[in-house]
Order: C-alpha cells, then sequence, then structure tokens
C-alpha cells in the first residue's frame, strides 16, 4: 500500500568539512545559480534568458548538470513569457529524457560513484505541461499519466535499494502529478474524476487540510452542499486535533484562514454576504497577505451593492502588499468594477495598467485589463 | 445592448450581470527548488541526500517570509495542492451569457453622474418588459435617491425570476435635473433573450394495470447542469413510484467521518440527458379509477437545478398525457373461431362483451359496417343486424355471431360495429379478424 508522508526538510546533516562541501551554497549546486533563483524569485525571466544565453556564448558551463540546470531555467523562463513553441523546441533539443547522455555515471570523472539521473524534474513537468498551452489537451493529459506511471515505477525501485530520501523525493513527486491531473481535469469541468482521484489521495492516507478543503470548493461547485459542509468540518476537526509536531506543512496563521474562507465560501453560496465578509476580514486581519480573503470579500461586497469599497479593498491590497495581490485575477475583478463604476472607465484602467507596467514581474500577463 | 439615448446626459446607466461568481482554475507553471536544482536522482546519493536537505529548505523558508517583495508565489509551490492551479479565488461574471427560463436574472445597475455638476431631484426606475407583460423592478419615487454629485454614482441590484421565454428589455430610467436645472429623461434599454434551458421528452407506456413513465431531460444550455430533484406530480387519483437503480459503487465511506459521497447526476452542457422512469397506478379503486383512465392527464415534472456553484433553476413541464386509447369503454374479445371455414357455408364466432363503465350501457345493435375501402367477403348469415340486451356496469355479455365466407383464402371479418342504442354511440371495438376460408 502507498502511505504518503509530506517531507519534513529539516534532517540533521552529518558533520562535514566547510572546505569540500559541494552542498554549501547554491552555487556549489551550480553555476551561479543564486543568481539566476534570485531573478526567477523576482520574475525577471527576460533577464534569465539573457543570463542563459550568456553563459552558453561565453562557455561558462563545464559540467553536463550545469547545463541541464540551465537549460531547465531557460524552458521555464519561456513558458513563464509565453512563448510556448520555443519552450517546447528547446525541450525537443534534449530528444530523450532517458538517454545515457544524462546520467551521473555516464562521467564518473565528474561524478564519481554518483549514479542515476541528472535530469531536473521540472523537465519532465513542463513537458507534460506546455501541451495544454498548445491547445493539445489529450497530449498533455497522456504525458501527465505517463508520467505518473513512470514516477511510481521509480518509487518501486528506490525502495527495493532502500533508498529512503529518493523515496521521499519521488512520492512528492506523485502527489505533485497527481495534483497536476486534479487541476487539468477541473478546469476541463470533469468533475467526478477530480472527485475520484482526491478521494486515491485521501483513501491512502494522504490527509492535507487544503486538499480537503479544495474537494468542499468542488463539492459546492456542483450543488454537493451536504458533501462540501462535511469536508469543511473535516478541516475544521483537523485544525482542532493537531499537535504542535504537526509537518502539515501548514503554519497556524495559514490554517486558522483556511477554516474562515472555508465558512465565508458556505455564507457566499448561501447568498449571506455580509456574513462571508465578516470571515474574510478575520483572515486579513491575521494576514494582510491573504490574497483569496482580499479578493473574495471584495466580491462579497459587490453583491451587497458596495461597488465602490469593493474597488477599495482591491486598490488597497495592490498598494500595501503588491508583490503578492497584484495577480491576473485580481485585476480582471477589478477592471470589471471600473467598468461598472466609470462611464469613462478607459482612463482609471489605463492608470492601473501603467501602474503594474511598473510593478509587475515579467510573467503577468497584461491583456486581463483589457485596456 | 445598450442603447445610447439622445442628447446630452450628465447621467448613464451601467449594468453588470450579476449571477454567481466562478471559482478560477489555471494550472500553473510553478516548482518545488528540488526539482530544479538538482538532477531528479540525486537523492541516490547518500551524501547528496543528507546535505542538500538543509540547503534546500533554508530556501524554502527564505522564500515563503511574505515580508520578503518577491514574486516568489508565482514561481514556488508554497504548499503542494497550489499544483492544482485552484485557490479558490473567485472571479465576477466576464460577459452576460446566456439567460434561461427558471433562473433568476439579478443584475448590478449604476447610475454615474458623469459630469462637472451635481444632479437633483434623481428619480430612478427600473422595468422588464416582454412580450406579455411589463414588470416593474425598481422605483424610487416613494424612496428618492436625491441627489447625485459630480463624479458620483447611485447603485441598485435588481432581481427578476424568469417565467417567459423570448425578448426581454430592461428599461433603465432616470429624471433628473440636470447643472442648469432643466428637468431631463434618460432612458436606456438592455436587451436579452431568454431560453429554454431542458426540454422533457416523454414515452408512456402501458403493461396490464401498470403504466409506465419514462421522462428524458435534454440540457440545452452551455454550461453543465446538477439536477438537484426531479418531482413527478401525478395527477389525482394517480400514483407514482420512482424506479432507480440503486447502485451500491455509489456509496463510499470513508474512515475518518464515515462520509458517503453523493455523486452529482450531472446533465452536460449542449445536449447532454438524463432519464426517469416512473411506475405509475391507479390509487383509488372504482368509478374514480374509470374517471382518472379517462382523462389520460398522468401528471407534471418539477424539475429543480444547479449550475455554477450552485446557482439554482426551476421548471415546471405542462401537464404530460398518458394513452388515451388504453382506457376503453366496451370491450370486445373474440371468444372461438372453428378451426374449419368453408366457401359460403355458415360458422359461428363466439364473442364475449365487456363494460368497463361504472354504469349500464345498451342494449346494443351489431352489426358489420358496409362502408369500407375493400369488397367484403365475409357477412352476417340471415338478419344484418344483431340484438344484445344491455350490460351492467363492469359486466360482460356473450354471444354468437352467424357469419359465412363468399371468397376462398384469407379474408377478413372487419369493421364490426356495436351501437349503444339509448346513448346514440358508437364503438368499433374489435380489430380485424383473419379466417382462411377452405373449398368443399
Amino acid at each position: 500500500s502507498l502511505g504518503f508522508v509530506v517531507v519534513a526538510l529539516d534532517e540533521p546533516s552529518p558533520t562535514i568539512d566547510p572546505l569540500t562541501n559541494q552542498f554549501g551554497s547554491l552555487n556549489d549546486l551550480s553555476h551561479e545559480l543564486a543568481s539566476l533563483q534570485d531573478l526567477a524569485m523576482r520574475g525577471s525571466w527576460r533577464s534569465i534568458l539573457d543570463k542563459v544565453s550568456r553563459a552558453r556564448s561565453l562557455d561558462l558551463l563545464t559540467k553536463p548538470d550545469d547545463h541541464l540546470i540551465y537549460l531547465s531555467y531557460n524552458v521555464l523562463a519561456l513558458t513563464k513569457l509565453r512563448r510556448f513553441s520555443d519552450a517546447s523546441n528547446e525541450l525537443d533539443s534534449l530528444h530523450d529524457f532517458n538517454s545515457h547522455h544524462y546520467k551521473y555515471e555516464t562521467y564518473p570523472k565528474l561524478y564519481h560513484t554518483r549514479s542515476g539521473s541528472m535530469v531536473p524534474f521540472s523537465l519532465r513537468f513542463i513537458h507534460a505541461q506546455l501541451p495544454f498551452k498548445l491547445g493539445n489537451r489529450q497530449e498533455g493529459l497522456d504525458c501527465f499519466y505517463l508520467l505518473l506511471n513512470f514516477i511510481r515505477q521509480k518509487i518501486k525501485d528506490k525502495g527495493i535499494h532502500s533508498l529512503q530520501e529518493s523515496v521521499k523525493i519521488w512520492r512528492k513527486r506523485e502527489v505533485f502529478v497527481l495534483h497536476c491531473l486534479i487541476g487539468h481535469h477541473l478546469g476541463a469541468k470533469e468533475f467526478n474524476v477530480c472527485l475520484d482521484l482526491i478521494r486515491h489521495l485521501i483513501n491512502h492516507d494522504y490527509l492535507d487540510p487544503v486538499l480537503v478543503s479544495k474537494l468542499g470548493y468542488i463539492q459546492m461547485q456542483i450543488g454537493d452542499f451536504e458533501g462540501a459542509k462535511g469536508s469543511f468540518h473535516r478541516v475544521e476537526t483537523m485544525l482542532n486535533e493537531r499537535k504542535n509536531d504537526d509537518s502539515s506543512a501548514l503554519s497556524e496563521v495559514e490554517f486558522r484562514n483556511l477554516v474562515n474562507r472555508n465558512k465565508a465560501l458556505v455564507f457566499l453560496v448561501g447568498k449571506d454576504y455580509v456574513s462571508a465578509v465578516r470571515e474574510y476580514e478575520e483572515c486579513m486581519e491575521r494576514d494582510p497577505a491573504d490574497v483569496v480573503a482580499v479578493n473574495n470579500k471584495a466580491l462579497c461586497l459587490m453583491y451587497l451593492r458596495d461597488l465602490s469599497d469593493s474597488i477599495k479593498v482591491l486598490e488597497n491590497s495592490l498598494e500595501r502588499v503588491p508583490t503578492v495581490a497584484l495577480n491576473e485575477t485580481l485585476a480582471v475583478n477589478l477592471c470589471s468594477m471600473y467598468e461598472l463604476a466609470y462611464v469613462n472607465h478607459s482612463e482609471i484602467k489605463r492608470t492601473l495598467s501603467n501602474w503594474i507596467a511598473r510593478v509587475a514581474p515579467d510573467d503577468f500577463d497584461a491583456s486581463c485589463t483589457r485596456v | 445592448m445598450s442603447t445610447t439615448p439622445q442628447g446630452i446626459h450628465s447621467l448613464a446607466f451601467r449594468v453588470m450581470r450579476l449571477c454567481k461568481p466562478s471559482f478560477h482554475v489555471e494550472p500553473p507553471f510553478r516548482l518545488d527548488p528540488s526539482d530544479l536544482f538538482v538532477g531528479e536522482d540525486i537523492f541516490d546519493d547518500p551524501l547528496a541526500a543528507s546535505n542538500l536537505s538543509p540547503l534546500l529548505s533554508s530556501h524554502v523558508n527564505k522564500s515563503t517570509d511574505s515580508s520578503d517583495m518577491t514574486f516568489a508565489n508565482r514561481f514556488l509551490l508554497h504548499h503542494p495542492s497550489d499544483a492544482m492551479g485552484f485557490s479558490g479565488l473567485l472571479v465576477l461574471p466576464q460577459s452576460f451569457g446566456a439567460i434561461y427560463l427558471g433562473e433568476t436574472f439579478c443584475s448590478y445597475i449604476s447610475i454615474n453622474n458623469s459630469s462637472n455638476f451635481e444632479v437633483k431631484d434623481v428619480i430612478i426606475k427600473a422595468e422588464i418588459q416582454t412580450e406579455r407583460e411589463r414588470i416593474l423592478l425598481l422605483d424610487t419615487s416613494k424612496s428618492p435617491v436625491g441627489t447625485i454629485h459630480a463624479g458620483g454614482h447611485y447603485d441598485f441590484i435588481v432581481e427578476h425570476d424568469v417565467k417567459e421565454l423570448g425578448a426581454y428589455t430592461m428599461v433603465c430610467t432616470a429624471l433628473y435635473n440636470d447643472g442648469d436645472g432643466e428637468r431631463k429623461y434618460l432612458p436606456q434599454f438592455f436587451k436579452f433573450v431568454v431560453a429554454n434551458p431542458l426540454s422533457v421528452r416523454t414515452k408512456v407506456r402501458t403493461v396490464k394495470e401498470t403504466t409506465y413513465l419514462e421522462a428524458c431531460i435534454e440540457n440545452h444550455t452551455k454550461s453543465n447542469l446538477y439536477v438537484d430533484q426531479v418531482e413527478f406530480e401525478p395527477a389525482p387519483h394517480w400514483t407514482a413510484k420512482i424506479l432507480k437503480l440503486m447502485n451500491s459503487i455509489l456509496q463510499i465511506t470513508r474512515q475518518l467521518g464515515k462520509e458517503i459521497v453523493k455523486p452529482p447526476i450531472l446533465v452536460r452542457s449542449g445536449g447532454g440527458i438524463h432519464n426517469y422512469l416512473y411506475q405509475m397506478k391507479i390509487s383509488s379503486p372504482g368509478s374514480e379509477q374509470v374517471k382518472a383512465k379517462r382523462s389520460s392527464i398522468l401528471g407534471k415534472l418539477q424539475i429543480s437545478w444547479r449550475t455554477n456553484l450552485g446557482e439554482p433553476g426551476r421548471l415546471q413541464t405542462q401537464q404530460i398525457l398518458g394513452n388515451p386509447s388504453s382506457c376503453k369503454e366496451i370491450e370486445l374479445q373474440v371468444l372461438g373461431i372453428p378451426s374449419l371455414i368453408i366457401l359460403d357455408k355458415p360458422f359461428s364466432v363466439h364473442l364475449n362483451l365487456t363494460n368497463h363503465t361504472d354504469s349500464e350501457l345498451g342494449p346494443f345493435e351489431v352489426w358489420l359496417s358496409k362502408n369500407s375501402a375493400h369488397e367484403k367477403f365475409v357477412m352476417f348469415n340471415g338478419l344484418q343486424t344483431m340484438a344484445l340486451p344491455a350490460v351492467e356496469a363492469f359486466g360482460s355479455t356473450d354471444f354468437h355471431l352467424n357469419v359465412v365466407a363468399t371468397k376462398l383464402g384469407v379474408q377478413r371479418i372487419s369493421g364490426l360495429i356495436v351501437f349503444d342504442t339509448k346513448e346514440k354511440k358508437t364503438f368499433e371495438p374489435l380489430a380485424d379478424v383473419e379466417i382462411f376460408v377452405e373449398s368443399d
């Protein structure tokens, strides 16, 4: 049977000589990785393309795994910039992920006794995700299901060789791919498949309160209100029974906010917008960066006929916590509100659009403002 | 959809359909650092396994600090379920969409003063006009809006249960005094069309004493429909029982909470169907039974459904009719015909007449009709009309007809008429009877 454990990444490390530590910093892992990562965190994907291009042309990458990691950032940057064909072409240049060219043991002079694939797992993920963006949904689904089989085979192999750390990582990847699949089926409104996949996870002891909450949202979507309330109740029980060493990867604030947001949704669907607003305000009090609470509160205010305040809520969040609040969905909602509130809304939308252009990361899809 | 008003107005109406919001779903390109910084099998190496973890975890902790002004949450996974792309963020309706019979039309209406002057004594009205009627949704004359300052707006939300098909016009009007003190009238028109979301096809079959009603619901909308409830309301004196296949797979218990997951009855958009089967019986005996059978009205279906995020809709069908021919007043059965019928030799047909009504019928006259497309080769032998006595309620009588065939081969006894001489009512209760006529 499959048991899932959410990986706790704070294992004790054996004492190691700092001079020979290959894992002291990001730069030990790959050439100037810290800089690449920093650019990625800021959403400076164009700069990443430049950096990769420069590193390649100046021959700064000495090892095959460096090339692969740089390729991963490059492909990721291309997808972020919505250059999906270019990303796909670059991935294709690798031909076969499972080729011996990408195995550590092919280069004993560089990697000594290390064996296995040096392909960053992200490449396999992006390879499965891209078809959806290129309009080939069926191909994408096939890729993900094949990837799932691949992962499960890896878990078996690593288990046989008692490589427990690897088993943990590959199990995390299995959960990851299952979540991707749930998302894709959800986008296509294939709710029964989603419910099956979620049930599969829960029945195999993967008890994640966020996942159970999302189960509740799907139940709400299809009108199974009793089922949804049951799921939300379960999440509350998980919160109440929580122990201090709980590794569910949620902080106290996150957990409490989750419960409040679940309650808010029940009120919202029942058209009790006043109570929904109250729940969301509790969330925002605890964490002003809870963008789901902020966004959904603004919507509730609209349903309460308070267009002015709904606009204010969204504008305030953009001002106070821009890096968290700035997302395309919030911008779409704000623009809808502007279009309703102002006869000459193009001016105010342009103001928003200009602000976004100054503040937003490279991957922000500015078409959401409909300017 | 809005026709622009003539003249220059300080005020203008802005309208937004306010159906339920939608969940935003978009699977993202978000990663775990351990899937990007290193090869996928590096954790096979025990040295890597033990040393990478602290490096990665310290990096992850840094990136989840929200006071750090980065866009890490667009790139890294904060929580495993982020990969789903379903955070619970809701989106306002982005287009007017289609409106269907049985739903509630809800709209946010904002009237804006885009001039530089205050407008006074504002009276707002909103009305729905269809082919058949005008429905007032809002009239502020009793509770006046008063003044709208420059750049200001006044909002209202209107709701209307849609019960009619076809073209609708929502008329929003404002009466106001503009900056020059002139009394102005602003009408704005918003048009939409209401379509039928469902069609219901029925089939009625009668097997002995039981009538079966099969109803097929088809979804004509652009979105999936979740059937909340389908209730059959039988006509008086009928009972209906729904026939369902109880699938044990539908009931799944979980270890914790002992939940039963109720699968939705999904009827897919654009042509999806779902069938219902009802078993119907006459509930009251005797005379009522006959009335019920004769009226042939079986009942109505009440359908309630939900679309996006539980948005409700509700419709009732018209009266569903059964098979009127299934209720006979007079029944004629052939009890016996001789196996050997000889040309020109009279033979006897044994018949039974049953009265299915609750009152006496008759006396009767029985004859073979002469109006027919074909020439008749089977006729009464002797008197062309036979007299029968009256038959009491729910009673029957046996009689014999003396018949002769005048042509060889396969022939028919057809067009047998039973005439109620008292009520002056004609029945043709017998289908053609085939006989084989042989030669001597």
